[in-house]
């Protein structure tokens, strides 16, 4: 593999922050690490930049340790959260600050910088300073300064949280282009979903230290190995096995302690036509939100969420719906990690 | 890409580079505190048991055995107690009047707050003697016969000494406040009273306590001000003096510093202590408070901050108006008589004093600037270690630094002693006697610097002296100059160490007020003074329009 990671273990003090991660990453290979705070996403991303030491474990490239390389000379490019172009330098010369850093000549440093400037759509910003940029103006000088020496793999670290909603997503197509055309080798630190779903190749779902789960946004969604992935990715109903009502051959084992089902999954059926297998309950809330509807169905002392596509007059809460849950749509959920 | 990433690899410097400027820049900070530091002090600890028969306890039982003992450190204790107590109580006045009322002429009142700070330690007992002197203008006048040569002289020459410095550390606590406590609690109905008592006062303890250590530490190593106005009474700082100058007694004037180093030093410790279990109780989320007008609340403050403010420009005008008349108070003719400087070297003592200050501005810009970038750098013990080293020399008295470098350095075995007699000696004595704060000031810009610019530089491929040198140096590059003058203008008014260092070639301005107001000559001396704050505001004015020139604002110069 192009980039692996071996059972990378972290701590800070008592608490373990990576706790034995290991991955393997394809060259020009996108990849999101993606986790609630305090996942230890970051800290992974850091350890892969060499700007943090893990206690054990190992970072290869190309087949190569990396144990004994510093920071400054892996040639990887980071891009961090906000605010990290230097102040006291104008847009060009916080591009070519690597480039000066690899001793490059001056004549080599404008033609590079020039270039992607270009990449990035802001030619003719080169003089200005970071305080005269717009936030997403500033990320892409710094995803401009971290292509410019040619990094071997680029490093995102929630480069496009402090934007504003609109900018982050003109933003987020931007970068994937940019990563498609360049064939450059991208991890990605996010805790957006939807981010995730949108720009990788492959998620690396992480909680507590370690990794739940890795496969592309379809995989994450249809196959979640577990209660946190499902969670985390798209909305899931939970209910534990011995619930009442369900199909026969939907009932697991003890190591599968609980039943998944997303909501649009959950179908209607007519109240007058009776049907085994079908659940009887309360509407409690019926909330319109553009092109489906979401209404929290109650169940003697369990809810049920589902989504009807449009906008559904007919349903209002108080009233009452009979619903059922198709086979294929139960998915069987382990309470941890495998 | 691969090939073209291996390829840049190798155009990288070697690794071994960063590690050896690290270790360079350590030892470029470590050795000259060594040297200028430890070293003296250890002279002073040996110097304090050397007795005829051997070391021994023997200088210290005869000296507390003596009378005098109990007396001095009775005098010491007394007036820098009192004089604590008198100056954080006008010190919070005042700063309160500056940041929580909207009374008018605030930047004229804070700028003459800080006016003791830019003349020499004696001038403010040269500025009472010519008022309430033997010879001063009211007893003259009134012919009331106040004595003022002694305790109250001495309290009364420090409160003013010491209050800017409290009002620098108070008005910092004061002008941070979490609007919303107030709001909630004018809401909930509480009077002005009540939340001074339950928010005001709660909120700024830290501050108050950190500036009545500072203010104790000041007072009690205070020496122009006791050796100007103190008559009699003798105090730790100046019985150091007279053993040493008077008596030739370097035994007993280590054994004395030993002492003075206990209070001073406990003050300086405890005051480090207290800030740091000092959390920060105002986040990102709080609102900042805006002060309203109330018109009985500012017109109080007012009033306040003219009498405090009234004083200072009083005793600062009177050392003035002394040094152009013929003969004050008998003979108010204008006159430059004073001005020409017949004796004592005649001005040399002034450009000695510009030339040191200049040494020591640049030699201190070097070490504190670079020991605050190592301390960052290196992020562990050792950098915790490197810290209080630095920030040692505060616990360390003017006078007892100044006789630790003489024991240190006119001593023919030392291989530092050709600085024995140079203008060098005392630029570095100077830097190291203030290296605490200069230190901190260079701290406190640095960390105010994101981490981030750290990372991304290193993760540019910048080594660590390339990061120095193209992005944390030009950050803080105004504050590097303000820790130049702050080397500057203390250079310019101290005395404490100086004074055992200087040799009648190497004479300095303020050393000449001392002795010309010793040798009764009272007006050349508050001509002397003049002169001094002359050069410091000239060096002030200069500093503020670069400041400008460059686009800074907000340049914190003292602290």
């Amino acid at each position: 593999m192009f980039l692996s990671l071996s059972s990378i273990t972290k701590r800070f003090g008592a608490v373990a922050a990576l706790n034995d991660v290991s991955l393997a990453i394809g060259e020009g290979e996108f990849v999101c690490f993606l986790g609630p705070s305090g996942c230890g996403k970051t800290t992974l991303l850091r350890v892969i930049a060499g700007l943090e030491t893990p206690d054990a474990g190992e970072v290869m490239l190309n087949g190569k340790s990396l144990v004994d390389v510093p920071a400054r000379l892996r040639n990887f490019g980071i891009v961090f959260q906000s605010y990290s172009l230097f102040p006291n330098m104008s847009v060009a010369r916080n591009i070519g600050y690597g480039l000066e850093c690899r001793k490059w000549r001056r004549e080599a440093i404008a033609p590079r910088v020039a270039e992607v400037l270009d990449l990035v759509h802001l030619s003719d910003q080169a003089d200005k300073y970071p305080h005269q940029l717009s936030g997403g103006q500033q990320q892409r000088v710094a995803l401009a300064r971290a292509l410019a020496p040619g990094p071997a793999v680029l490093l995102l670290d929630e480069p496009l949280s402090a934007l504003d909603a609109k900018v982050r997503e003109d933003l987020r197509g931007e970068i994937k282009d940019l990563q498609t055309a360049l064939g450059i080798t991208t991890i990605m630190v996010t805790h957006d979903q939807h981010e995730a779903m949108e720009m990788a190749d492959r998620i690396v779902v992480m909680n507590a230290g370690v990794i739940e789960q890795v496969g592309s946004a379809g995989d994450l969604y249809d196959r979640p190995v577990n209660r946190f992935v499902a969670e985390f990715i798209g909305r899931m109903n939970l209910l534990p096995m011995s619930s009442a009502g369900l199909d026969a051959d939907a009932s697991g084992t003890a190591d599968d302690p609980f039943i998944g089902v997303r909501p649009e999954h959950i179908e209607l059926v007519d109240p007058g036509a009776p049907h085994p297998g079908a659940l009887l309950g309360r509407i409690e809330k019926c909330i319109f939100l553009g092109s489906f509807t979401r209404i929290t169905l109650a169940l003697g002392e369990r809810a049920l969420v589902l989504e009807l596509r449009g906008r559904r007059t007919d349903l209002q809460a108080g009233g009452t719906l009979a619903v059922r849950i198709p086979v294929h749509a139960i998915h069987r959920l382990r309470d941890a990690a495998p | 890409m691969t090939d073209a990433a291996l390829g840049a690899l190798r155009r990288l410097p070697r690794p071994d580079a960063d590690r050896l400027a690290l270790i360079g820049l350590t030892a470029l900070v470590v050795l000259p505190l060594i040297a200028f530091v430890v070293v003296p002090l250890f002279g002073i600890f040996r110097m304090s048991f050397a007795t005829p028969d051997g070391f021994g306890l023997g200088n210290y039982v005869r000296y507390i055995q003596s009378p005098k003992f109990s007396k001095v450190v009775g005098n010491s204790l007394s007036v820098s107690l009192t004089t604590t107590f008198i100056t954080v109580v006008l010190a919070y006045a005042f700063a309160f009047a500056m940041r929580r009322t909207a009374m008018p002429g605030k930047r004229i009142f804070g700028a003459v707050a800080l006016l003791p700070l830019f003349a020499p330690s004696l001038v403010q007992a040269l500025g009472i003697v010519f008022l309430f002197g033997r010879n001063g203008v009211v007893n003259r006048t009134f012919d009331l016969g106040i004595d003022i040569y002694g305790f109250w002289g001495i309290v009364i020459s420090d409160v003013f000494y010491s209050f800017p410095h409290a009002y620098l550390i108070l008005s910092a606590a004061l002008a941070i406040a979490d609007a919303r406590l107030y709001e909630s609690a004018k809401v909930l109905g509480a009077t002005s009273a009540r939340m001074f008592r339950d928010i005001t006062l709660p909120s700024t303890k830290y501050g108050l306590l950190s500036a009545t250590f500072v203010v104790f530490t000041i007072v009690i190593t205070d020496f122009g001000n006791p050796m100007v106005i103190g008559g009699d009474f003798n105090v730790l700082a100046t019985e150091i003096y007279n053993q040493v100058s008077g008596q030739g007694n370097f035994e007993m004037g280590a054994v004395i510093g030993m002492i003075l180093l206990v209070p001073a030093g406990l003050a300086v410790v405890v005051e480090k202590w207290i800030m740091r279990r000092h959390q920060a109780t105002i986040t990102e989320r709080s609102t900042p408070l805006q002060v309203e007008r109330e018109r009985l609340r500012d017109a109080a403050g007012f009033v306040c901050a003219v009498t405090i403010c009234g004083l200072i420009v009083l005793i600062v005008a009177i050392v003035f108006i002394a040094s152009f008349v013929t003969l004050w108070p008998y003979n108010l003719h204008l006159s430059l008589r004073h001005y020409r400087f017949e004796v004592q070297n005649g001005l040399a003592p002034l450009w000695t004093s510009i030339w040191v200050s200049l040494l020591a501005a640049i030699i201190g810009v070097v070490a504190t600037v670079t020991a605050a970038c190592v301390v960052r750098r290196l992020d562990n013990l050792a950098g915790q270690v490197l810290y209080f080293v630095s920030i040692l020399p505060a616990a360390v008295p003017g006078m007892v630094l100044g006789l630790g470098y003489i024991l240190a350095f006119n001593d023919p075995k030392s291989p530092l002693e050709v600085l024995y007699g140079t203008f060098l000696i005392l630029a570095i004595c100077n830097v190291y006697h203030y290296h605490a704060q200069g230190f901190l000031i260079a701290t406190t810009s640095i960390n105010q610097i994101s981490r981030v610019f750290d990372e991304a530089s290193t993760s540019l491929g910048g080594g660590f002296l390339r990061t120095l040198r193209s992005v944390t140096l030009p950050i803080i590059s105004a504050s590097i100059i303000s820790v130049g003058v702050f080397f500057f203008v203390r250079s310019m008014v101290t005395l404490s160490a100086v004074i055992f260092l200087v040799t009648p070639m190497t004479q300095v301005a303020a050393v000449s007020v001392l002795l010309l107001d010793d040798a009764g000559n009272q007006n050349q001396a508050a001509a002397f003074s003049v002169c001094i704050m002359l050069v410091v505001a000239a060096a002030l004015v200069l500093f503020q329009a670069t400041l400008r020139l460059t686009g800074h604002k907000d340049v914190a110069l003292m602290r």
